[in-house]
């Protein structure tokens, strides 16, 4: 037994991460089946089981060396060896910090909704450990055929906890996200397919495998062109299915309008881990899949993406600012900030894309503590309206101050989280898209107009409103949700360094792979001004 | 001059046909028992008795069919082959016998519940199972007309079983009118290709195929438009909805699952061996046939209330999907369509045997609103209802996703191969459509768990143990499938002592072995 677990840690630490939830689920449901466990066993053992699996990522996270390049403790067997369709899991600095973003905010988002989920309660932490297992699989498949298993199995729970605990509207708005990320990622699956066979004409056998393991070939070694050849060989169709795949997940405008409609209606913990994570799968795409592997067609597309990105930030911010429902607010402002994750990403210089990279963490843990926080009040009030508050900061100062926290990292207040991130965003996005960055930046004063002006409703004037007098502050259990929330704020925004160091390789990595396969990226990174190529040049003179 | 007949080479469909023969004078002995036992078998038990023996005759079949395929292929009659028991026939084979074993075996409670227990229907059902096995192996027109018609009349008549209701009089109606008529088409067309080619064997038609000659295409195109009835390919779909609707509903199934995977297994060895000097052409009028399927039946699904209709509509889309392995043609598209196949087999099964269980009283309770609220008052059939459901549409994890990633994936070798980009269109449809099969596949578990339970909607009481072993059986084969294709059945093989069994390799064996 305890060679076993010796083994499990040492060398199937991604797998015991990944799976942990969903073995404790499965495990659960089997004794449920056996005899009737009281709802508490459920839910201690869910918390339990999320703490292990934060616990494991602490391990993971140490295990980690920032300095070696590829990807780290890869596990492999074969699955459908035909097809090169392989069970390979693995780990690079950009997948750690989503690994451990994921890790962390389990444990939280189970603890804030103790009370709030009292229907269903098996059912509802079935689902949600489910979930947790799809979203890591996610984050570490290095097989294409594998990732896209855990891509499209993260939909069924959510379609649940949506569906099951969700607002009036939960049907349709259920319905709504699981057909569009369905559309999109159904499609990315044919472009999948399409590499898998790629790969069969240029080296012999189909492959599913991202990086050739064992020292074969991966999708990542296939010289796919840009131009000539079928329209469905292009890089150009290529990078068009995974990007939409992948834009639909972000959400980038106008593929967003799933968004508020699932957010709105899909409970506090949901929308937590909706927000939190599940959007970053969308960039994460970008990051590990679209851009290194068509990045060609990565910069043809890129104005474009640019451009929506942006529209996306002032949009997101504008409809935000109007909105009179706080959980609409919060949902149509991640329009917005996911925006400038994409613009950042589309910077491709190391600023733009460490910052998008820390700015996913960012916004994970803000949006999720706002919308957490949200949660709180609505399970004392049962509405969101803005107008039906004002003056709560007289009654509840504890849990406004943890709001105004959350709200000051979400709009970048220097010291917190969400300044590093997108400070870093500008300043790679300004030497690349100097334009696109002027009217981005737009969308950084209007987050802190619509932000600012929504804390002054609720916790800020008269409190007139008789319900609201009697409002109770945040309990333990609550604050201990709080705090564990703010730490990483702090911590990010005072300390950086600790999450940047893991990724800097990563994102060097992906900006090397681009080069080598093709792109111009110097071009690129000096605002579409043609670099001329020093090392030639040099190269040309010591010849003469 | 009597012909060298290898009879061994038939072995498989012995069992079931001695079934046929054996199984009316088992009820006639049960009806007896008073005179020869001194006690009275209740109907209930006769029912229960029958099932099991039908499932006995159809699991020596499944076992000798199994267990030919280890061994080199045999045909009938060497001078006139026609049979032929390739891989391919095999594998079908086995298909059809479990689809018939698993609807079987739902049927004996529910035949009670509709009040329809009479004996004839095991007989039916395994005449036209034998039929089936004589279909997929056929390499003769004769033969593949006379197998047809084994396999449909029992069908038309099973269709009309619930012998007082109007739906399922109207039901078995439109199935033999519409069923002769295509019979009658595809006969019109063998007689011109025999006219045409001088043979009726499928490799000598495709020897002496003439391209260029009017009456060898009219022929083709009519024995085309023959089969795309049977397996309800738009446009010739339009019987299926009310067929399904009005039949018994394990008798839907099993019209959905094993009638329509012996009229793939026909039309595939149809298309690849006898037509095989037009295949240009024919891959382009099925490219049309997949995608009018696809688009039509998805899109007529979104709108039904009541499911034995949905899953009509769905099974027409699925012949669509199906197509495309068929065009994709070569080992890999016959080894998709063979898996796909067995993959539809077990979801559909499972989702019209929870829509069985659920009958009471002498009524079917398969409208949508039915289910409401299912998950709370029946855990069980809710899942196995929506495992079937995600499989259909093919989420990873399921056997109807192997399936499609399969075809997908032969269609796009195929157009890599070839440089054609015209199947890689039929595969965007193919998605596009999965996207529309959304809406109504996922509104069958929103269903079952977003709404509440209405009162007096279900009916109490336990599945039955054999409604028990099959939603139980159909849930852990899609799942299985699903998640560990290769080596989905090691029980199976190391029962057989084969050596090398996943689905996979078999399918695609069977497919190498399938030589134009």
């Amino acid at each position: 037994m305890g060679d076993l677990f010796d083994t499990l840690l040492s060398e199937h630490l991604l797998s015991a991460i990944t799976f942990l939830p969903l073995a404790t689920v499965l495990a659960l449901a089997l004794c449920e089946g056996l005899f009737r466990l009281p709802e508490s066993v459920w839910k201690y053992t869910a918390l339990v089981s999320s703490l292990v699996g934060l616990g494991l990522t602490v391990v993971l996270w140490q295990r980690f060396d920032s300095a070696s390049s590829g990807m780290q403790l890869v596990e492999f067997a074969a699955w459908i060896p035909a097809y090169g369709i392989h069970y390979s899991l693995g780990i690079d600095g950009i997948a750690l910090l989503l690994v451990a973003l994921t890790s962390f905010l389990l444990p939280v988002v189970l603890l804030a909704s103790w009370t709030d989920i009292h229907e269903r309660v098996r059912s509802y932490l079935f689902f949600m450990l489910a979930l947790q297992t799809g979203m890591l699989g996610a984050f570490l498949s290095l097989n294409l055929f594998l990732f896209y298993v855990f891509w499209e199995l993260m939909l069924i729970p959510m379609y649940f906890i949506i569906g099951i605990w969700g607002g009036p509207r939960r049907i349709y708005a259920g319905l709504k996200f699981f057909i569009y990320t369905m559309v999109g990622s159904l499609l990315m699956l044919v472009g999948i397919v399409v590499l898998a066979w790629l790969h069969q004409a240029q080296f012999g056998t189909p492959s599913f495998e991202y990086y050739g393991t064992n020292g074969g070939t991966g999708i990542l070694d296939l010289s796919i062109p840009n131009a000539g050849g079928a329209w469905w060989q292009r890089q150009g169709f290529l990078f068009g299915v995974f990007a939409l795949a992948f834009a639909i997940k972000v959400p980038m405008f106008p593929f967003h309008t799933w968004l508020p409609d699932a957010h709105v209606e899909a409970p506090t913990p949901g929308s937590a881990v909706l927000a939190g994570v599940l959007l970053k799968l969308g960039t994460f795409g970008f990051v590990r899949y679209a851009l290194p592997l068509f990045p060609e067609a990565a910069l043809d597309w890129a104005p474009w993406i640019v451009g929506l990105a942006v529209v996306g930030i002032v949009y997101g911010a504008l409809v935000a600012w109007v909105q009179t429902d706080l959980k609409k607010l919060v949902a149509y402002s991640s329009v917005s900030h996911m925006g400038f994750i994409v613009l950042g990403l589309f910077a491709l210089n190391s600023q733009g894309v460490s910052g998008a990279v820390l700015q996913m963490v960012n916004h994970g843990v803000s949006t999720g503590a706002l919308f957490i926080l949200v949660g709180m009040i609505y399970e004392r009030r049962h509405v969101r309206d803005l107008a039906a508050f004002g003056g709560l900061a007289k009654v509840m100062p504890v849990f406004a101050t943890f709001f105004a926290i959350s709200t000051l990292s979400s709009i970048g207040l220097p010291g917190l989280n969400g300044f590093i991130g997108e400070f870093l965003i500008l300043l790679g996005a300004f030497s690349s898209l100097p334009w696109a960055t002027v009217i981005a930046t737009s969308g950084v004063i209007l987050s802190a107009v619509y932000m600012l002006w929504a804390m002054r409703s609720v916790f800020f004037g008269a409190l007139s409103n008789p319900a609201n007098q009697v409002l109770i502050d945040l309990g333990l259990r609550e604050k201990v949700v709080a705090v564990a929330l703010v730490i990483p704020m702090f911590w990010i925004g005072v300390h950086p360094s600790t999450f940047t160091n893991p990724m800097d390789r990563a994102v060097t990595e992906l900006l090397e792979t681009m080069s080598r396969r093709g792109a111009d990226l110097a071009t690129w990174q000096n605002g579409g001004t043609r670099v001329e190529p020093l090392v030639a040049a040099t190269g040309t003179e010591t010849s003469r | 001059m009597i012909p060298q007949i290898d009879v061994a080479a038939v072995a498989p469909m012995i069992p079931v046909a001695l079934g046929v023969l054996c199984l009316p004078l088992l009820e006639i002995a049960l009806l007896r028992t008073p005179v020869l036992l001194g006690q009275r078998v209740s109907a209930a038990r006769r029912g229960t008795y029958l099932a099991t023996a039908s499932v006995l005759f159809l699991s020596v079949s499944l076992l000798l069919t199994l267990n030919a395929f280890s061994q080199p292929p045999r045909v009938f009659n060497p001078e006139n082959p026609m049979v032929r028991m390739d891989g391919v026939a095999l594998f079908l084979m086995s298909i059809v016998l479990i689809g018939a074993m698993l609807s079987v075996l739902a049927s004996s409670k529910y035949l009670e519940h509709i009040h329809s227990n009479w004996g004839e229907f095991y007989t039916l059902v395994l005449s036209s199972v034998t039929g089936m096995m004589f279909l997929v192996a056929a390499s003769d027109l004769i033969m593949l007309f006379l197998a047809l018609e084994l396999m449909s009349i029992p069908v038309y008549a099973l269709a009309g079983f619930r012998r007082a209701s109007l739906r399922s009089n109207e039901s078995a109606v439109k199935y033999f009118l519409i069923g002769s008529f295509a019979s009658g088409i595809l006969l019109y067309g063998s007689s011109l290709l025999y006219g045409a080619t001088g043979s009726l064997e499928l490799d000598e038609i495709a020897t002496s195929f003439d391209p260029e000659d009017a009456l060898d295409l009219v022929g083709a195109g009519l024995v085309l438009i023959g089969l795309a009835f049977k397996i309800s390919s738009v446009p010739f779909h339009q019987w299926a909805p009310d067929t399904y609707e009005g039949a018994p509903t394990t008798i839907s199934g099993f019209m959905a699952t094993a009638v329509k995977v012996a009229a793939f297994g026909a039309l595939l060895r149809v298309v690849t061996v006898a037509f095989a000097p037009v295949s240009e052409s024919v891959y382009g009028v099925l490219w049309v046939l997949a995608a009018l399927s696809m688009t039509v039946g998805n899109v007529m699904a979104l709108i039904q209330r009541n499911l034995k209709r949905m899953l009509a509509y769905s099974s027409i889309s699925h012949a669509g999907y199906l197509l495309i392995g068929v065009i994709a043609g070569g080992a890999d598209g016959t080894q998709a369509v063979l898996v796909y196949l067995l993959a539809y087999t077990f979801m559909t099964v499972g989702a019209f045997t929870v829509i069985s269980v659920l009958a009471r009283d002498g009524e079917e309770h398969d409208r949508l609103d039915d289910f409401a609220g299912l998950s709370q008052t029946r855990p069980g059939l809710a899942a196995v209802m929506s495992i079937c459901m995600f499989s259909l549409l093919g989420m990873p994890g399921t056997a109807g996703f192997i399936g499609k990633f399969l075809v997908f994936s032969a269609a796009v070798q195929s157009g890599l191969a070839t440089g054609s980009s015209s199947l890689i269109w039929l595969v965007v449809i193919a998605v596009l459509n999965s996207a529309i099969s959304l809406g109504y596949y996922l509104r069958v578990p929103a269903t079952m768990y977003f709404h509440p339970p209405r009162e007096s909607a279900q009916p109490t009481g336990n599945a039955s143990f054999f409604e028990g072993l099959v939603l139980a059986g159909c849930a852990a084969a899609v799942l299985l499938l699903g998640l560990l294709p290769q080596d989905a059945l090691p029980g199976v093989s190391s029962l057989l002592q084969m050596a090398d069994v996943n689905v996979l390799q078999l399918a695609s064996d069977a497919a190498a072995s399938f030589a134009p």
